[in-house]
C-alpha cells in the first residue's frame, strides 16, 4: 500500500499544475467538440432560417430534410457509405497483413538481405517519382484506374508503419522466443502467426487504426484515379461538393450563371448532414483500438 | 515431416511458375490476336477507303466539366450514338466531372502523362486554354476546318475564330453563345418596387447614389447590403480595362479601344475617381464595413440581403439570375457591349493530341455545332422522359428530367442557337443574342495572349502587392489619397514599369503582324 503510495506521489504533478493541465485539456476538449456539436445542429436545421438566422447549436426550426434528402439522392450516397465501408475494412487488413509481413521479415537478424530491403523500403520515403510517372503506373502499367482496387494498391504499404513495426518487432519480440518456437518444431508461418502476433497485438493495433483512418478519410486516389461516378467513396463526393461551391462562388469568369449552377448543388443543411454521417462508423473505431493504442504510442520509446 | 514439407512447398514453387508463364502466355496471345485484329481493320480499311469511304467504328472519349455525371447519362449515350452512328460510324462517351479540382486534377493528369482521350472542355478558366494549347495538349485544328467542319467554320465568323486562336492556330472550337460582355447593375426587383424606385433613371454609376441612401434608411437595419462590392466581384470591373494577363496583375489597355496603349490601370484617373466614390459609399455605410475581407458573393444574394450589385451582363441576364436565386432581379446596363478574347476563349471544346481519331472527333463537333436534334438531346436529354415540348422551340423539364438529366450547361454544349428555350425564358432570347453580338465591338487586340514566361517572377510580385490593396481600394473601406499612391509605389519597386514595357513590346508585335 504504502509503495503504491509513494510511486504515485513520485510520478503525480503538484496539484496546480495538474489543475492547470486539467482545466487547458478541458478547453482545448471543448474547442474540438463545439465545432462538432454545431454541425450536427445545423444537419437538423431548416435550410431557409439557416440562411436567414445564420448557425446555430440548437436548430430554430428543427427540420429531417437534409437527411431526407440524403436518403433521397438515391443510391448515391448510400452506394459511396457502402463502398467506403467495405474499402477501410478490406483495405485494412490486406496493409496490415503485408505491412506486419515484411516487417517482421526485415526485423530478423538471421535474414540475410534484411538491410537491401530495408533500404529499399526506406528509399522511398526520401525519393519518389513524382506525380506523372505514379499515374502513368496506375493507369498503363497496372491498369487499375477506374476500379476499386484504386483505393486499396496505393496505400497498401506505407513505408513509414513498415520502419515503425519493424523497430516493434525488433524490440519486442525476443530472438529467444522465435529460436523456441523452432525447437518446439514450429515452422516460420506457425511462429509468426501463433508467435509473434499476439505479441505484437499494440503495434498492430497502431497501424490498424491509422491505415483505417487513412482508407476512411480516402480522397486523393479517387480524385486522380477514378472517373466513374458510381464508385466514388463518401469522402470524394463530400470533398468534390464543397471544392466546387468553392470554386464556383469565388470564380467569377464561369461562362454560365454561377448562381444557378450553384442552386443545383446540396445545400447548406444536406452538406452538414453528410458530414455527421461520415463521422459515423470512424468514431466507433477509436474505442475499439484504444485498449491496444496507448500501449502502442510507446513505440519506439526506452523499453525496460 | 520436415521432407513432406520441403516437397509442398517445391510444388508450390513450381506451380507458382506454371501460372506465371500461362498467364504470360495468354497475354502474349492477346497481344498477338489483337494485332492481327487491328491490322485486318486498318487493311479493310483503306481498301473501303479507296472504294466506299465507309469509316470504321470508333469510340469517341469527351470530358467537360459541370454538375457530375447525370443519373441517366447512358440512357441518353445510347439515343445519342442511336443518332450519330449511322452519320459518322462514331459512338460517343461523354463524362461529366464535376467543378473545381475534380475537372483540373483529372484533366492535368490526363494531359500530362498523354493517357489517350478525344476531346475536352476547356476554357481561360478551366483546363487552361491559355497555357495548355501552347504546350501541345491540343490538335491544331487550323488545317483540319475546312475539310472536316466547313459548316461550323462559317458559323462561327471570322472574328470568332481569330480572338480564340492563339498566335493564328484555332486548338478548340468555342460554344456558339453570347460572344461579348458588357457591365452594369443587377437590382433588386422587389426592394425597387417598394420604395418606388424606377431603375430607368440609372444611366452611370453615379446615378445609383440617391436610391443607395434610401435603401440604407428603410433597410439598414434589415441587414440588407445598399451596393454589394466584395473582393474580386467588386465595381471596380465597370470600368472595363482588358487586362494584359488576369485580374490580378496591373496592366491593360483601355476597354473602349480609344488605343493600344498598356498602362498600370489600377492609377488612371477613372480607377482613382471609382475608389473615391467607393470610399465615400463605404463611409456612408452603402457598403457593409467588413467587405474587404468577403469573397463569398452569392449567399447573401440568395437571402434577399443586396440591393444592388455589379454584374457581368448578356440580354436576360436578370431572368436566369431570378430563377437560379429565387429573387427578382432586374438588370441596368451601364456599358456598351464589348467582344475580347475573354469571351471568345470562354467556353470551348478542344482534340486531345493524343486521340487516335481527331479527324472523327471534328467530324462529331461539327454535327453537334449544326444539328439542333444532337445538340438538344445532349442538352437536355430523351423527349418525353426528360423534357415535355410545349412548342416547337419552347420546353419544360419534367420532374424525371430534373433527377436523371439536366446538365444546365447550354453555354458549354455546341451551338447554343439551336437549343430549345425554357417556357419562362423569353422567347426572342436567340435573336436578342444575335442583335448583342453583332453590335458588340471587338476589342483591337483580339486574340492576343500575353505571354508572361519573360517576367513571371515579377508578375508573381504584382501579384501579391494587388492582393495586399486592392481588396480595401475595391470595397471602398480604404482612402484612395492615401492608398493609392502607396499601392503604385510598391508595385514600381516590384517592377512594374519593366512588366508594362514588355507588354507593351508583345502588343505591338501582335498588331504588327496582324
Amino acid at each position: 500500500m504504502s509503495r503504491n503510495d509513494s510511486l504515485e506521489t513520485m510520478n503525480s504533478v503538484s496539484p496546480f499544475w495538474n489543475g492547470l493541465f486539467n482545466i487547458l485539456f478541458t478547453i482545448y476538449s471543448i474547442v474540438c467538440i463545439v465545432p462538432l456539436l454545431l454541425v450536427v445542429g445545423v444537419s437538423f436545421s431548416d435550410e431557409k432560417s439557416i440562411i436567414t438566422g445564420g448557425y446555430n447549436f440548437i436548430p430554430k426550426v428543427f427540420s429531417l430534410e437534409a437527411y431526407k434528402w440524403v436518403f433521397k439522392s438515391g443510391d448515391t450516397i448510400v452506394r459511396a457509405y457502402g463502398l467506403s465501408i467495405m474499402i477501410t475494412i478490406v483495405g485494412t487488413l490486406c496493409s496490415v497483413a503485408i505491412i506486419s509481413m515484411f516487417s517482421y521479415v526485415i526485423s530478423r537478424k538471421d535474414f540475410k538481405y534484411r538491410n537491401v530491403f530495408s533500404f529499399i523500403v526506406f528509399f522511398t520515403m526520401i525519393l519518389n517519382g513524382g506525380m506523372v510517372p505514379w499515374y502513368k503506373v496506375y493507369t498503363n502499367l497496372l491498369h487499375i484506374n477506374n476500379t476499386l482496387l484504386a483505393y486499396i494498391v496505393p496505400s497498401l504499404v506505407n513505408a513509414w508503419y513498415v520502419m515503425i513495426m519493424r523497430t516493434f518487432f525488433q524490440t519486442n519480440v525476443p530472438d529467444s522466443i522465435i529460436e523456441s518456437a523452432r525447437i518446439d518444431g514450429a515452422g516460420e508461418f506457425r511462429t509468426f502467426l501463433k508467435i509473434v502476433m499476439p505479441l505484437a497485438k499494440p503495434g498492430l493495433a497502431t497501424i490498424a487504426l491509422f491505415q483505417t483512418l487513412g482508407f476512411w478519410n480516402e480522397w486523393y486516389l479517387p480524385l486522380m484515379l477514378i472517373e466513374d461516378s458510381k464508385l466514388y467513396n463518401l469522402q470524394y463526393i463530400l470533398y468534390k461538393t464543397l471544392n466546387a461551391i468553392q470554386y464556383l462562388s469565388q470564380a467569377s469568369n464561369v461562362s454560365g450563371g454561377t448562381a444557378e449552377i450553384l442552386a443545383k448543388l446540396p445545400s447548406e443543411t444536406a452538406r452538414m448532414a453528410m458530414c455527421v454521417l461520415a463521422i459515423g462508423p470512424i468514431i466507433l473505431a477509436y474505442p475499439f483500438f484504444q485498449k491496444y493504442f496507448i500501449k502502442g504510442l510507446t513505440v519506439g520509446a526506452v523499453k525496460g | 515431416m520436415y521432407k513432406a514439407k520441403k516437397l509442398i512447398s517445391l510444388f508450390l514453387v513450381i506451380g507458382m511458375a506454371i501460372t506465371m508463364v500461362a498467364g504470360c502466355g495468354s497475354k502474349d496471345n492477346a497481344a498477338t490476336s489483337s494485332v492481327a485484329a487491328t491490322s485486318s481493320v486498318v487493311a479493310t480499311s483503306s481498301v473501303a477507303a479507296e472504294t466506299t469511304k465507309a469509316l470504321d467504328p470508333v469510340e469517341l472519349k469527351w470530358y467537360v466539366i459541370g454538375n457530375g455525371q447525370p443519373k441517366d447519362m447512358d440512357a441518353v449515350l445510347g439515343k445519342v450514338n442511336e443518332w450519330l452512328q449511322p452519320k459518322i460510324n462514331a459512338t460517343l462517351k461523354l463524362n461529366v466531372f464535376t467543378w473545381g479540382d475534380d475537372y483540373e486534377q483529372k484533366m492535368g493528369a490526363k494531359v500530362a502523362s498523354g493517357e489517350e482521350y478525344d476531346i475536352a472542355f476547356t476554357a481561360n478558366w478551366a483546363l487552361n486554354y491559355l497555357q495548355n494549347a501552347p504546350k501541345g495538349a491540343f490538335v491544331d485544328l487550323t488545317p483540319m476546318l475546312d475539310q472536316y467542319a466547313p459548316k461550323t467554320k462559317a458559323l462561327l465568323g471570322d472574328k470568332v475564330i481569330k480572338g480564340a486562336s492563339i498566335n493564328g492556330k484555332l486548338f478548340a472550337i468555342p460554344t456558339n453563345k453570347e460572344m461579348a460582355h458588357n457591365w452594369g447593375f443587377l437590382i433588386n426587383k422587389d426592394m425597387a418596387a417598394k420604395y418606388a424606385i424606377d431603375v430607368t433613371t440609372i444611366k452611370k454609376f453615379d446615378d445609383i447614389e440617391p436610391y443607395l441612401k434610401i435603401i440604407k434608411e428603410k433597410e439598414g437595419a434589415n441587414g440588407v447590403e445598399p451596393f454589394q462590392s466584395v473582393v474580386g466581384e467588386s465595381a471596380y470591373r465597370l470600368l472595363d480595362f482588358e487586362k494584359m494577363v488576369d485580374d490580378n496583375v496591373p496592366g491593360a489597355i483601355y476597354g473602349d479601344g480609344r488605343d493600344t496603349k498598356v498602362v498600370n490601370d489600377f492609377d488612371t484617373p477613372e480607377a482613382k475617381a471609382l475608389f473615391t466614390t467607393l470610399n465615400k459609399w463605404s463611409k456612408a455605410g452603402y457598403i457593409r464595413k467588413d467587405a474587404d475581407t468577403i469573397t463569398d458573393f452569392s449567399s447573401n444574394r440568395k437571402a434577399g440581403k443586396v440591393f444592388s450589385a455589379m454584374a457581368s451582363l448578356k440580354p436576360g441576364k436578370d431572368a436566369e439570375e431570378s430563377v437560379s436565386s429565387g429573387i427578382n432581379w432586374v438588370q441596368v446596363d451601364l456599358t456598351p457591349a464589348r467582344a475580347t478574347t475573354r469571351e471568345m476563349t470562354g467556353s470551348m471544346q478542344a482534340i486531345s493530341t493524343s486521340s487516335k481519331n481527331p479527324e472523327r472527333a471534328l467530324m462529331f463537333l461539327e454535327l453537334f455545332n449544326t444539328e439542333p436534334e444532337l445538340c438538344n438531346i445532349i442538352n437536355y436529354g430523351i423527349e418525353g422522359t426528360h423534357y415535355k415540348k410545349i412548342n416547337d422551340t419552347t420546353i419544360e423539364i419534367t420532374q424525371a428530367g430534373k433527377d436523371g438529366y439536366a446538365p444546365g450547361t447550354q453555354w458549354m454544349f455546341g451551338n447554343q442557337f439551336n437549343t430549345y428555350l425554357y417556357s419562362t425564358e423569353d422567347p426572342k432570347k436567340w435573336e436578342k443574342f444575335k442583335t448583342y453580338n453583332d453590335s458588340s465591338v471587338a476589342s483591337p487586340i483580339i486574340g492576343f495572349t500575353f505571354d508572361t514566361e519573360s517576367v513571371k517572377t515579377k508578375v508573381a510580385a504584382l501579384t501579391g502587392i494587388k492582393k495586399q490593396f486592392m481588396p480595401g481600394l475595391e470595397t471602398g473601406k480604404a482612402d484612395p489619397a492615401v492608398a493609392l499612391p502607396k499601392f503604385t509605389e510598391k508595385l514600381k519597386a516590384a517592377g512594374l514599369d519593366e512588366v508594362i514595357v514588355e507588354m507593351q513590346k508583345q502588343v505591338d508585335t501582335f498588331l504588327a503582324t496582324k
